[in-house]
This record gives structure tokens, sequence and C-alpha cells, in this order.
């Protein structure tokens, strides 16, 4: 197979041995291997610490060279409703597995964003499909999946990454690609990947394709460059009373970016932090901010919502100038 | 109350116009027993197919039950709603009359046994029914048109409205230039009830209408409805009238809720109002999200009342000024970038198998960096072969 350019992918572990830090699941796993017969499952566990790593390294040691044709992955986030549990699982999952192993595998990623109708049809099919096959459900937070499908699958909670483990993958990577790094540049990117192995394989690639040794100047550089600076623009637009400015700004961000709802208001909570306005405005305006968040996870229209908060920081800036 | 409200026939003196329909409507209710077809009118909006029907109920003293596509979609509700009280004794009044309004919405939904459920109940009904539809010979009425007799309404002369108007001034005590009235009753374009919404927002506190005044509805020939929809909301503090408002124009709620939302900041100034009127534009998404997931269209009836009346009562006085009302920004831009969004979509899909990973993971998580990364040209062109995209995929990331 093509080797890939990106980093993230290219350094993916292949192998469960290889994981990082996560022996106590891999552990597991390798058995089910051994004995060729996995239960459904269940990964929950922070961002970028090896749960879709783990799933297709386990589909790759089961099936052998032609694993792909065995497993079905798909995501929750891109098609959230229920009609791809009614569709593309149910049609993957009814016929029967051509290799040496009885059952084929279903790896749902982000399992947290498919709603609960859609989550109660995938109870239903995993029962009914379960000589054909077995589902890995990956998850941030398993509280967001309903009971009986936690009750029916074995739950495998991932370990946040220490500094140690992000350590090492990052001289696996300087070692791979030959590069030229200082300790505070590794320090950096410690501190900006909060534990994200992800990250930190796209911080030191783009940090790499800046120069020839990586500084930790270069490293903060790349950081504030992908980091989205928008947001708290749009804020203080509305706060001093520019909501027109703010509005098209929030428009292009959801209809030209493509920006979800979810990500754009999550980064509007962190920003409120960093406005210049009195500590007991924040507070109120963190409290509108969850209201609304609330909304969105409810399904609601993502551009209403939104300038809906935005009118509440125009409302705030008033306020403030009177 | 609207004048719309408030100038309806009380009785059949008061009804002067669609003279056809109202001797085929008269004919029919005497002659009327079980087992007879029932009536369906049709005609353009405003022009008195509801209002023949109040007008008689009201001077023979009759119940009258009307019912509309946003009361019940499916059959079981039809059947739950109808069924029984087409069967059933009034409670207090001699008899009653039923309408049953937007028919063909109702019909549309054939796998939901709408049509079948419907000519069960005009089969089976011990009182007179009339139904009313949009356009009679939509082939989803097929059946129903067996059981019916069809009546049309046609659009109210120039002359008629005029008239009606002038006596509305007459009795509101406003003079009126007979110019104004005449150039009202024609851009209302037959439609008696957009006439007197028009009258009553133009001589809103004034005693005297001139022609000046008619500025305020001098729009673009065009989309005259939708803008006069804005107009009433956004120039009404009466609950009522905004929300009948949207009953006079051919566009969708969904896209109304559009123009509205686009036209907030434009007509209101003070940012309480502005945040008042978001957040019943907000709230009316909450109920339209309802629909959808509870599948029931009750919820629509909310969400209409709270994006018209909800933002019309956001304001804390009118704005005596002309405003410009503009399409919605969020449809134009759609149209634009209709074709880019494509392009993006089907790079993401790439990347997205190949990541092991969302569409919306791979727009926040690397896409950032892939923007630093390819302006290397090395990186870019190692990037660019091993996902096979093109020299236009990468160029859309810059």
């Amino acid at each position: 197979m093509l080797e890939l350019a990106v980093w993230a992918e290219k350094y993916r572990p292949k192998k469960l041995s290889e994981v990082i830090n996560q022996n106590h699941v891999a552990e597991r796993v390798k058995a089910f291997v051994k004995e060729k017969n996995i239960p459904h499952m269940l990964f929950a566990g922070p961002a970028g610490v090896g749960k879709t790593t783990i799933a297709l390294a386990l589909s790759n040691e089961l099936f052998g060279k032609n694993w792909r044709q065995s497993i079905l992955e798909t995501n929750a986030s891109d098609e959230r409703g229920i009609q791809i549990v009614r569709g593309k699982i149910k049609d993957f999952a009814r016929t029967k597995s051509i290799s040496g192993v009885p059952f084929k595998i279903v790896i749902l990623d982000e399992a947290d964003n498919l709603t609960k109708d859609a989550q109660q049809a995938l109870r239903r099919t995993m029962e009914t499909f379960t000589h054909t096959a077995r589902f890995i459900l990956i998850c941030n937070w398993s509280s967001k999946i309903i009971e009986p499908i936690q009750s029916r699958t074995a739950i495998f909670r991932f370990r946040a990454l220490s500094e140690g483990d992000v350590k090492k993958f990052i001289e696996r990577i300087v070692k791979g690609e030959k590069l030229k790094i200082s300790e505070d540049a590794k320090n950096a990117i410690i501190h900006l990947s909060e534990g994200d192995l992800r990250k930190v394989a796209n911080l030191l690639q783009a940090s790499a394709s800046l120069g020839k040794k990586i500084t930790e100047k270069v490293v903060y550089d790349v950081s504030s460059q992908a980091k989205p600076t928008d947001v708290k623009k749009m804020l203080e637009l509305s706060l001093g009373g520019k909501f027109e400015d703010s509005r098209k700004m929030l428009q292009d961000m959801i209809l030209k970016k493509g920006l979800s709802g979810e990500d754009i208001i999550k980064t509007i909570h962190r920003q409120i932090y960093s406005l210049n306005i009195p500590e007991e405005m924040k507070i109120q305006l963190i409290e509108k901010t969850g209201e609304y968040e609330y909304r969105l996870s409810e399904g609601s229209s993502e551009l209403i919502q939104l300038e809906a908060l935005l009118t509440q920081f125009l409302l705030f800036g008033k306020k403030l100038s009177e | 109350m609207p004048w719309s409200v408030k100038y309806k026939p009380k009785n059949l003196k008061e009804f002067v116009n669609q003279f056809k329909a109202l001797e085929t409507f008269l004919k029919w209710i005497k002659n009327w027993k079980p087992g007879s077809k029932a009536l369906l009118f049709h005609g353009p909006p405003g022009v008195g197919k509801t209002a023949l029907m109040e007008a008689f109920s009201g001077e023979k003293k009759l119940e009258f039950i009307e019912m509309n596509a946003s009361d019940a979609r499916s059959a079981s509700q039809i059947e739950k709603v109808l069924g029984q009280s087409t069967l059933q004794r009034p409670l207090f009044k001699k008899t009653k009359i039923f309408l049953i309004d937007e028919i063909d919405g109702l019909a549309g939904r054939a796998d939901m046994g709408g049509p079948k459920t419907i000519i069960k109940i005009l089969k089976e009904t011990r009182y007179p029914i009339v139904l009313v539809a949009n356009n009679p010979w939509d082939p989803k009425l097929r059946s129903i048109r067996n059981y019916c007799i069809l009546v049309q309404f046609t659009k109210i002369s120039v002359w008629d409205i005029e008239k009606r108007l002038s006596q509305i001034c007459e009795n509101e005590k406003i003079k009126a230039d007979k110019e104004v009235l005449r150039q009202l009753a024609k851009s209302a374009k037959g439609d008696l009830r957009s006439a007197i919404n028009d009258l009553e927002i133009v001589s809103q506190g004034r005693k005297r209408i001139e022609p000046k005044d008619l500025d305020v509805l001098s729009y673009r020939e065009k989309e005259v409805s939708i803008f006069d929809v804005l107009k009433a909301i956004f120039k009404t503090k009466n609950a009522l009238a905004a929300k009948l408002s949207i009953n006079n124009v051919d566009k969708d709620p969904d896209e109304i809720f559009w123009w509205i939302e686009n036209n907030i900041a434009r007509e209101y100034e003070d940012p309480e109002e502005i945040a008042k009127a978001y957040g019943a534009l907000s709230k009316a998404d909450i109920f339209k999200k309802r629909i959808s997931s509870r599948q029931n269209w009750r919820f629509k009836a909310y969400m209409i009342d709270m994006m018209t009346a909800g933002v019309a009562l956001a304001k804390k006085e009118m704005y005596r000024k002309f405003t410009r009302y503009q399409y919605p920004s969020k449809i134009i831009v759609l149209g634009i970038t209709k074709r880019q969004r494509k392009e993006e979509r089907e790079m993401l899909q790439k990347l997205s198998k190949q990541l092991h990973c969302s569409e919306r993971k791979v727009r926040k998580e690397f896409l950032p960096f892939f923007k630093i990364m390819i302006r290397d040209k090395v990186m870019r062109n190692q990037i660019e072969s091993s996902f096979n995209l093109t020299k236009d995929d990468t160029s859309i990331l810059r």
C-alpha cells in the first residue's frame, strides 16, 4: 500500500503491540484475536489516544491480508441519522463473511453523535446480526450511549496519555523522519497537544514544513496559525454593537467554510475568558452559551441558534456602554 | 383586532362578491342530505372562500367547524378530529357545517391513507362538508373529486375592492384620496384580504392618507407578497395580525423564516429588540425541530406564532421609517457557494476515508495543518499524490 504522506496516518501503529500505553486494552483484545471470537465492544476515551488504531489493528490481525473487505468503517458525525443504521450497516451486516472468520466487523466511529432513535435501531441490528457481524463502537463519552447498548457490549476505557507517552511518540516520528528538533520544541508540542497523538503528528509535520530545524517558536507559530481567530473577532463585533458584521462572519464560517456549529460554540465558550469585559459578565455569557449548546445538541438549526447567541453578546455590549 | 378579521362579512348580506359561487353554495346546502356530494372550493387566496362559510354559519347560527392542514396531517389524526364529529349531534347549535382547508396538503400524504380517510368521511358524514384546495386539478385529488362538486372563486375586481376599502375608511373615520384607494386595490391583484391589510398598515396612526403615504408599499412587483408579509410583521404590534400575515403568501414557512431573519437587524435598531426577536426565532426553530422529531404537525402552529408574532412583539414602538427589506443572505450564500461546497465535500470524502475519521474531524483537525504544510512544495506534492488529490483540490485549501 502507498506510504501515506500524512504522518498522523504513517505513524499510526499497525500492530496491537505498538500502541502506546493502552496495554490493558491491547492485551485483552489480543486474546480475542487468538480465539478468533470477539464480543461487541465499546471503546471510550479522549481524542487521539488510540481507539480507532486498536480497532483497525485488531481487524488487521484477525482477518490478515484482505482485512479491508471484512470491515465496514463508518462514523456518526457525517451521517448521524437513523438512515445509516437502516441502510449501510444493515446491508453490510446481513451478508456472510468470506474470510476464515465467521463474522465481519462494523467499526462505528464517533458513536456518541448518533441520535437516540438511531441508537435504538442500532441495538436491534446488533442483536439480529450477531452471528454474522460484531460491532465496535467508538466514542469519547460512554454516557452518551444508551444503556441497552452499553449492557450488550464489552466496555473498554482508554487512558489519557501522560507526557512521557507523548514524548515517546514524538521520538518515534523524529527518528523516522530524521528531524532536527530542540528540547523546548518537544515540550511545546507536549503542552499544546494535550495528550492527543493526532495533534502531535500534525503539529510536527506542519512545523517541519516550515524549515530544517524545529524550534519552540516555530511550533507556537504553527499552533496559532491553525487556531480559529475569527471567533473572537466575531464576538467582539457583537459586543461593539456591530451585529450585522458579526452575523456575516458567522454565516461565512457555517455556510462557506462549513464549520460545525458545535465546534464554533465550543470555541466561543473558550474565547469568552479572553474578552475584555467584566468578570461577572463572562459567567453570565457562559451560562447563555451553555444553553445554546444544549439546543444544538438537541438538533436545532446551527445558524439560527448561534445568531441568537450573538444577539446576547450584542445585548451585553449595550449594557457595557451604558 | 386586525381589520382583515374585523371587516369579514358577518352575514350573507355583507357578502357582496362571488355571486356565482354563492348561488351554487346556497342551492347545494338547501338540498343537502347525508349521501350528497361535498363541495370543493378553489381559487386564489383572499377572495372569500372561508368568509362565505363564516358569513353563512353566522347568519343561520350554525356550528362552524374549520380544520386546516396544520392541525392534522395523518389519516389517523383526520379520523380522530373529524370522523367522530361528523357523526355526532352538535352540542349547542341546531346543526353544524364543516370546512377542511388545504385539502391538497392532506391528500398528498397518500402513504398515510389521507385520500381514503377523507372519502370515507365524505361518504358517512351526517353534516355538510366543504373542502378547499389550491389546485383542484392535482392528480392526487382525482379520487376525491368524484365525491365533490367543484366551485370556482374568482379574483375580486379592482372596483369591488376599492368600494370595500372606502367603506372601511368611512367606518374608521379616515379620509383617503380616491387615488390612494385605487392604487391599493390595484396592487392587491384581486386579493381583498391583502388590500385590507395594506390599508390598515398605511393608515396606522393617521386620520388622512395621501398618495405619498403609499411609499411604504412600493416594493418590487415580483416579490410583492413576501414584502407584504415582512412589512406586516415588522410594522404591527398586534400578535394576531402578525401571525395571519403569512397566510397570504405563496411561500413555505421555512423560507419565510429566513426572510424574517435577514431583516430583523435592518428594521430594529435597539439591541434589546434585536435580541428579543432572535430569541423568538430561535424558539421557533426549536418547535421546528420538534415537528420532525415527533412527526407532529401540531407544533408548526407554534413555530409560526413565534417567528411572526414573536418577532413583531419584540419591538417597543413601530419604526416610522422605510426599510428596504432584502432577500435572505443565507439563501444567496448557499446558492453562490454550491459548486465550491460540492468540490470541497468530495475532497473531504477522499481524505476522510484514508485518515480513518469523519469529514468533520478532517476539517477541524487536519485541514488547518494541511494549509500550512502545502506551502512547502515537496510536502504538497506528496499530499496530492498519496490522497489522489488534484491541484484544484489543494487550491481550495489555500
